[in-house]
């Protein structure tokens, strides 16, 4: 190693790593996350489109209640006026304005959630005057009154109607056994009825309606599935008034009485998140992004003491672009362990930077999962090269039948993925294609080139060091440091100077000459 | 640790200092086409006067992989081989015609179709290194001079010579076995056999890392066997590489039975199992090259240089 290198090395690692130190012991910014479950950075957005008329867009936003606390919230639109309207504890967020052209609205908040237990109450009580008026009555959403609904209450043979619970037990029972759920069924109560299968929505107005016409007050409810990786999902649910307390019931997920831990509740009442007057075209989407830290570190990582920092923290930027970035800092973490394996170890890898973007493709499916893509994309290399040989192909097209067969078997997959990790595999489905096209091509190639062997010991190599790169990649602690603590890629930077100017033996070597270490060999 | 110790102790070279203190100190990025690509390491070769295998044809378009067998009418034997190709991928060598068969060493053999298919592939990229379009060349077939083809059993055994800023500094011959399939790639089971720069005879021999004192095919034996021709392969091999700038160069030379030695290509990148063959490291005798290095020596002055680093290298390996 030069002198030269020794210093611009030690010059960046210094500095990465005093910043880091400053940070971590001057301002006290948490370095090892708390570990914290059921924390949520959780951001709403709406784009509306306007043709210059006055109008407003109303979106459900959640409460602090049982089961959940929300802080933290922010909002910000363009030319339009924000205002939080309450009525019943329900909050609705109003922008409103004159719409001209596109707008595009973002509300977030951080969200504490926990399992809500409601157990049912057994003693009876008669519904106040307020709850049966507002929850019992028919309407042509929820069409209590109507015969077809008269007519299924009657051969189920319900229980006295002083006992709330045991109907609601019946009829909770009636919806999620005998009525499918199915993604092509109906949002509609009496045709989900007529049907046996019902879209969620479907099943859940009909609980609501069955309820309401067996006299239990119900509503619906709506609210999010936090996921710990990926986007959101809207989920459904049913709510009934028994002896002074809403239970939840899921007839699509078959729980009842209880709201699971990963379950936000947006809006109860109705099933409608975002509404809008006045403009042409409104779109809405939810993004949520799993903190890693406890609430008041969170506070003093987006607002360090020292206000060049405050201004400089990612934590405060909107949630898509810190998922991104999250991703994105772990890279250098990757590079680095592939130049060790590389350099220092010694292993044949494919391309430079394979193993870092197969680790990468791996962290949006299981490790499981991706190892059988990769297995599978190898079997497909040698399979294609054996089939396509009598063939006589030219590079690139054989190479693009290969890729054209890894389509069909991803398509394949999504028929019969939707009973195993389907949502899993598909999340995050194309960034993985395009970095297992790169791996067909330089396995293909190696393998035309070097033969069967060398591409195999390369594959298997390039396998290895992703593996040693996946659990970085899956870490929260690693992620919390990188994103946390950029300045460490400075740092990251000055080690890699230091392994490129290294001119010491590899492992490999040491492996390949260890004969030559030995005195006797050398006689002749 | 101990072996560390050792390894350093003797000068073996290892990648990571191969790269950085020579080829990437001494091999201009932009001179590496010079050697990479045979069609132009032939041409300057000729320009030079410097005895290299002939040319018969070259083929660079798909077209002309149609008329290649009335091109090859009059050829009994020859050997087509990519221009950019690495490590000895993608190389056929016919020796001889039976009716519409082409026959290969080792009784292997096929037909036209089969050859124009894989002149196609040349064509394609298949075996060059970065994957581009290729062209693929057609070549005299060598007849290896009979002291060295006596050794092997099948395929044409090369020597290997590391050139060093004009210097040649260690050599080895790589000798084709049953095992390799005819290639002379140490990689794939071909035997390494160190050269005496000085006295131009095999030291040492291995397979892999496994020492050897005869062939595992026959049984000959591959000590001090004498190179045929080996001072004008030294200095072929020194001219050749004083044409491409390159200071760090591994030359492969062959011994033709006729035409003596012939420089059948350079290598930019030379690899280190060299030392394996010679049991000997090259750090020692790349920097006596430094230190005894004098600009504007001629050719001869630059191989006895060389041929003195060496021996002096294994007399200090031997006391």
């Amino acid at each position: 190693m030069t002198r030269a290198v020794l210093l611009v090395g030690g010059l960046l690692v210094l500095a990465g790593t005093s910043l880091f130190l400053w940070k971590a012991t001057v301002l006290d910014l948490p370095v090892i996350p708390s570990r914290v479950e059921g924390l949520w950075r959780v951001e709403l957005e709406i784009l509306a489109r306007g043709g210059g008329r006055r109008g407003s867009v109303r979106a459900a936003l959640p409460s602090t209640g049982p089961g959940q606390v929300i802080f933290d919230e922010t909002s910000a639109a363009e030319r339009l006026v924000f205002a939080i309207r309450s009525e019943d504890d329900q909050r609705t967020g109003v922008w409103r304005g004159r719409f001209t052209g596109a707008h595009r609205i973002v509300h977030s908040f951080r969200v504490e959630l926990s399992e809500l237990e409601v157990p049912i109450p057994d003693e009876p009580m008669e519904p106040p005057e307020s709850v049966r008026k507002a929850f019992s009555r028919a309407s042509a959403e929820l069409p209590a009154g109507a015969p077809d609904v008269r007519a299924i209450l009657e051969p189920l043979g319900l229980p006295r109607p002083s006992d709330a619970a045991g109907r609601l037990r019946m009829l909770f029972g009636f919806v999620a056994d005998e009525i499918a759920t199915a993604e092509t069924g109906s949002e509609d109560a009496l045709l989900t009825l007529g049907a046996r299968e019902g879209r969620p929505e479907g099943k859940v107005r009909l609980l609501v309606t069955l309820l309401r016409a067996a006299g239990v007050p119900a509503r619906p409810a709506v609210g999010l599935r936090l996921p710990a990786e990926g986007s959101p999902e809207r989920v459904v649910w049913a709510e009934a008034w028994i002896a002074g307390s809403w239970v939840p019931a899921f007839p699509v997920e078959g729980v009842l009485g209880r709201r699971p831990e990963d379950v936000l509740l947006l809006r109860s009442g109705s099933l409608g998140l975002v509404e809008a007057t006045g403009v042409e075209a409104v779109t809405s989407r939810h993004l949520a992004l799993r903190e890693l830290l406890r609430p008041e570190e969170l506070g003093a990582m987006m607002v360090p003491s020292q206000p060049v920092l405050a201004s400089l923290s990612l934590y405060r930027l909107p949630v898509g672009t810190q998922a991104a970035l999250r991703g994105l800092l772990l890279l250098p973490l990757g590079v680095l362990v592939t130049a060790i394996f590389r350099n220092l170890v010694g292993l044949r890898t494919f391309g430079t930077f394979m193993p870092v973007l197969i680790a990468f493709a791996l962290r949006y499916t299981s490790l499981a999962t991706g190892l059988l893509m990769v297995a599978g994309v190898i079997a497909l290399g040698i399979g294609g090269r054996l089939a396509l040989e009598r063939l006589r192909l030219l590079l690139v097209p054989r190479l693009a039948i290969l890729l054209c067969v890894v389509v069909l078997v991803v398509t394949g997959l999504a028929l019969t993925g939707r009973t195993l990790e389907g949502r899993a595999f598909f999340g995050g489905v194309l960034l993985p294609m395009v970095i297992l096209t790169m791996l067909i091509e330089r396995f293909s190639v190696t393998l035309a080139e070097e033969g069967v062997r060398s591409a195999l010991v390369q594959a298997g190599s390039s396998v290895v060091v992703a593996v040693a790169v996946y659990p970085l990649f899956r870490s929260s602690f690693a992620e919390h440091l990188m994103f946390g603590f950029p300045e460490l890629v400075v740092a990251i930077m000055g080690v890699l100077v230091w392994i490129g100017g290294y001119t010491g033996y590899r492992l490999a070597d040491v492996w390949r000459f260890r004969s030559l270490a030995r005195t006797a060999e050398l006689e002749p | 640790m101990r072996t560390l110790r050792r390894l350093r102790e003797r000068g073996i070279l290892g990648i990571n200092r191969r790269n950085l203190d020579f080829t990437l100190r001494w091999n201009e990025r932009r001179l590496y086409p010079l050697v990479d690509d045979k069609l132009q390491t032939k041409r300057l070769l000729d320009a030079a006067g410097i005895p290299a295998p002939k040319l018969l044809a070259v083929v660079r378009e798909h077209f002309e992989v149609r008329e290649l067998p009335a091109r090859l009418e009059a050829l009994g034997s020859f050997v087509l081989k990519p221009s950019r190709g690495a490590m000895g991928n993608g190389i056929v060598v016919v020796v001889a015609r039976d009716g519409e068969w082409l026959l290969r060493p080792g009784g292997r053999r096929m037909r036209m179709p089969d050859l124009q298919y894989h002149a196609a592939s040349i064509i394609s990229g298949l075996f060059a290194l970065s994957g581009h379009a290729d062209a693929a060349m057609l070549e005299e077939r060598l007849v290896v001079h009979p002291d060295l083809a006596e050794v092997v059993s099948d395929g044409v055994p090369d020597l290997r010579v590391i050139v060093y800023r004009g210097v040649p500094v260690m050599a080895m011959t790589r000798l084709p076995t049953r095992r390799s399939g005819g290639r002379a790639n140490l990689h794939q089971g071909a035997i390494g056999a160190g050269i005496d720069l000085a006295g131009g005879r095999t030291t040492r021999a291995v397979q892999g890392t496994e020492p050897l004192r005869r062939h595992p095919d026959h049984g000959r034996p591959l000590l001090g066997r004498r190179i045929p021709g080996w001072d004008r392969a030294l200095e072929i091999a020194v001219r050749a590489t004083d044409r491409t700038g390159l200071g760090y160069v591994g030359a492969d030379v062959v011994v033709d039975a006729e035409r003596g030695p012939l420089v059948l290509e350079l290598n930019a990148r030379p690899g280190l199992a060299i030392q394996v063959a010679n049991g000997a490291g090259l750090r020692p005798r790349l920097r006596a090259v430094d230190d005894a290095w004098r600009p504007g020596l001629g050719v001869a002055d630059r191989v006895a240089r060389g041929r003195e680093i060496a021996r002096a290298a294994s007399l200090r390996l031997a006391s």
